[in-house]
């Protein structure tokens, strides 16, 4: 029988594959799959990110990692809904009105869903009103902006009047990022959070369902 | 007046067209082509680097043949003498001649990348640059065989996907003549390698006002900001784009 262990290597590395395999085996040896999430999975995904931080890990160990965790949840993701494990959290990204710019935002989807978060991709160049009305399907969804111009970060400042048209703002978590955003701008128009990379982006989405 | 320009040389055809028919004696420097690659911080150093180089060297102002261009010209200080910049986005602005009109423009045409004589045939330093840029330092400027050798094939394949294309999602290529080309070899080009992307083109004509009237002193607030000493450039979030603040101002 494989050891449930070496689910944290295959993520740590990025071996998808392996993840796999591992995954399949431990569950046909009738592991608890989610003790499989919150002992081995979520941890690798943590330390993934610590060692990003420390200039260990850079963006290409980042996706791979994202990616064989994801090839694990994939499997295991049936398995806790019917032992009613949810995810850590919904959110809901796109990069904004005027703007076709994915990279970040990819990476930062890639991310939230490795750290065990429910995400909903609507792509690039996405009106306001996409945003409040993925974010009106669910209670405590967390709204997460990307934009990599100056001429269209002031888009974020209209999703969140949208939200707050709507009535959402308050059941709603913002959290933006992006090469031009900064912390002083998230403050300015009011977002929840702001993260200057793609692991911290987890930590902050965490906070916010908290 | 005696005034110093410190330009990207993405407008090199652009500032030496207009230095040479300024009223002023103008002193022109360029910096490589983009420098925004490289993130705030490192394009700030080596702004600040050339303007400080500037200060006590007797001349009234120095002028920045920039924009905001990503946030890389804040917190850029004047030292003795004041700093003058166009207010605007990116270069962009600068061969339109009106921020107002860039901004129609990029609203109605999502998806559009831009070309001029200095796209074309500037940009032979980006190179050296490389090593600097976001793309290098995050490890997304790596070879598919790079990819393969330290990831595996599986992975590489992936990893290539994911970084993709910045200009993916682009359809359009749009010429910006600026009425000083001795022909059309830029235009050709561009349209060549609009042809090669598949993407539709498009000739826009642009304007010197902005330009000219930075080397020429004709600071009006509309268009300029003018930041005095002890003061540094930040962003206003708004139609201003730019504004003077008090250097000790920030920690």
């Amino acid at each position: 029988m494989s050891d449930p262990a070496q689910l944290y290597d295959a993520i740590l590395t990025g071996n998808a594959k392996q993840a796999e395999e591992v995954t399949n085996a431990a569950l046909a040896a009738g592991v608890n799959p989610t003790e499989l999430l919150g002992n081995y999975m979520i941890p690798a995904m943590d330390e993934v990110g610590k060692r990003f931080e420390c200039n260990e890990y850079f963006v290409p160990e980042l996706l791979i990692a994202a990616r064989a965790m994801k090839t694990a949840l994939q499997i295991l993701t049936p398995k806790l809904a019917e032992a009613g494990t949810e995810a850590a959290g919904r959110v809901v990204i796109g990069t904004v009105q005027g703007d076709l710019h994915d990279i970040g935002k990819n990476l930062v989807a890639s991310m939230l869903e490795g750290g065990g978060f429910e995400v909903v991709d609507l792509g690039v160049d996405v009106p306001a009103s996409r945003f409040v009305e993925a974010a009106q399907e669910k209670n405590g969804t967390i709204v997460a902006l990307s934009a990599l111009l100056t001429t269209t970060m002031t888009q974020m400042k209209a999703v969140i009047e949208a939200l707050e048209a709507a009535g959402l703002r308050g059941a709603t978590k913002v959290m933006v990022g992006g090469a031009p955003i900064t912390q002083q701008y998230a403050d300015e128009i009011g977002a929840d959070g702001y993260s200057d990379n793609a692991s911290a982006a987890v930590a902050l989405a965490r906070n916010l369902v908290k | 007046m005696h005034l110093k320009l410190i330009a990207c040389e993405i407008l090199y055809r652009e500032f030496c067209w207009a230095a040479a028919r300024s009223p002023h004696r103008v002193d022109v420097q360029f910096l490589p082509k983009g420098l925004h690659d490289i993130g705030k911080v490192g394009m700030n150093a080596r702004l600040n680097e050339a303007v400080d180089g500037e200060n006590g060297n007797g001349c009234d102002a120095v002028l920045l043949g920039y924009a905001l261009c990503s946030n890389g010209l804040v917190g850029l200080k004047a030292g003795t003498v004041p700093l003058v910049l166009p207010r605007a986005h990116d270069c962009i602005t600068l061969f339109l001649g009106d921020k107002r009109r860039y901004l129609d423009y990029f609203q109605s045409n999502p998806g559009v990348y831009f070309k001029t004589s200095g796209w074309i045939e500037r940009g032979e330093q980006l190179e050296q640059l490389g090593p600097e840029s976001i793309q290098t330092l995050s490890g997304m400027n790596q070879s598919y065989e790079e990819l393969v050798e330290k990831y595996g094939e599986d992975n590489a394949k992936f990893l290539m996907e994911q970084f993709g294309d910045m200009t993916r999602n682009y359809s359009k290529l749009t010429f910006i003549e600026m009425g000083i080309e001795p022909d059309d070899r830029f235009e050709q080009e561009t349209r060549r390698q609009a042809g090669e992307r598949g993407w539709r083109f498009e000739k826009l004509l642009g304007d010197m006002q902005l330009i000219t009237d930075l080397v020429d002193g004709n600071w009006d607030d509309e268009r300029f900001l003018v930041v005095p000493p002890g003061h540094e450039i930040a962003t206003t979030f708004d139609e201003q784009i730019v504004k003077a603040v008090p250097s000790n101002s920030r920690p």
